[in-house]
């Protein structure tokens, strides 16, 4: 039966639900409360460039030309070649009528056969070196890091005794944004990064931002956590890269120098416990 | 007017109705909880991956995590 109660030092309140009696509240419950609120501006969080290795991989030969000059016999070549003989007009005494005549002979085409003699002569010639020169090849990798930073941002909220008391929870309302949107070394494209344009809020760890390779298993990933730790709120960012290859000799990561992040948030935090 | 106190045979009210009978206020159990508070650092990345605690205190790793950081189970409560 729904009803409330109060005794020494408990107030307790029931509420009945069809035949199940369902406590409301209860002071001898332990019952979340916050003891204290936190207003924290600018809070920076900074990742650094990657960095990248060039790692020998072996020699490979590079063929050279040299363009030398050379004596090069021409040999004697026997050609059979076309000649027209062109029709001819001609004048002829035709002692017959005492009279000079015109005379067509055609035109005709006959075959000749002509010889060139062999001769020397000298030319310039690129001359293949099988193997002039050993030339080193290298590969790219992206060095694996594990990074992790914790600084104090706040005190936790004190009893009227000036100790700090024993929190249970911490939610963190957050606003922020990204303010260096670093690139994937491999690509001229930023980062994806999960933080929202508005307000969020979360209690533990949040994820910035990742990167996957190309069957989808993660390489890259960047956190942060924001806790309690003795008299503290911590924040805690971390960063763990593992080592990936170019795929191609003798080419750095195009953007691992542009991989740097930067985030600047502004967290209101509501420190709670569940008993006073 | 708010309501100071107010008992009536199916509820009750106080303090402007910040405490209500029909209202649902959440508290800590031993078990039986509808949900949990999560405490602390519930996330951590080591070998390029990354494992996240659940509530309960279970991890989920994404294949490639290394590390063998281990969370804390968030507070039971009620609603």
């Amino acid at each position: 039966m729904s009803g409330f109660t109060a005794s020494n030092s408990r107030i307790r309140v029931v509420e009945t639900v069809g035949s199940v009696d369902e406590t409301v509240f209860d002071t001898d419950n332990d019952m979340p409360h916050i003891v204290g609120t936190t207003y924290l501006s600018n809070i920076a969080v900074d990742f650094d460039d990657l960095t990248e290795t060039r790692n020998y991989i072996g020699e490979e030969c590079s063929p050279t030309f040299t363009l030398e000059e050379v004596l090069i016999y021409n040999p004697a070549t026997w050609e059979f070649v076309l000649v027209w003989n062109p029709g001819t007009w001609e004048w002829a005494y035709n002692w017959y009528y005492s009279s000079t005549d015109r005379v067509y002979t055609p035109g005709f085409t006959s075959t000749d056969r002509v010889y060139t003699p062999g001769f020397y002569s000298y030319d310039f010639q690129y001359v293949y070196n099988a193997c002039g020169a050993y030339v080193p090849y290298y590969e790219f990798s992206v060095d694996a890091e594990e990074y992790s930073s914790v600084t104090n941002i706040a005190n936790l909220p004190t009893d009227e005794d000036g100790t700090a008391l024993d929190i249970d929870f911490v939610i963190v309302q957050a606003t922020g944004s990204r303010t260096t949107a670093g690139k994937d070394a491999r690509f001229n494209q930023a980062l994806p990064t999960t933080i929202p344009a508005k307000t969020f809020s979360f209690q533990g760890s949040v994820l910035l931002e990742s990167s996957g390779v190309a069957n989808g298993n993660s390489w890259f990933r960047r956190i942060m956590s924001v806790y309690t730790s003795g008299t503290k709120l911590k924040l805690k960012v971390q960063e763990t890269v593992a080592s990936i290859d170019r795929g191609a000799y003798n080419s750095a990561f195009p953007h691992v120098g542009d991989t740097r992040s930067t985030y600047s948030f502004n967290f209101k935090v509501f420190f709670g416990k569940f008993r006073q | 007017m708010a309501i100071v106190l107010k008992i009536t045979p199916t509820r009750f009210r106080a303090s402007g109705s910040k405490l209500d009978s029909q209202r649902r206020y959440i508290r800590k159990v031993a078990s039986g909880e509808d949900l949990r508070f999560v405490n602390g650092q519930n996330m951590d990345v080591s070998g390029g991956g990354l494992r996240y605690v659940r509530p309960n205190g279970t991890n989920v790793d994404d294949g490639v995590y290394n590390g063998s950081f281990s969370g804390t189970a968030g507070t039971r409560v009620k609603v």
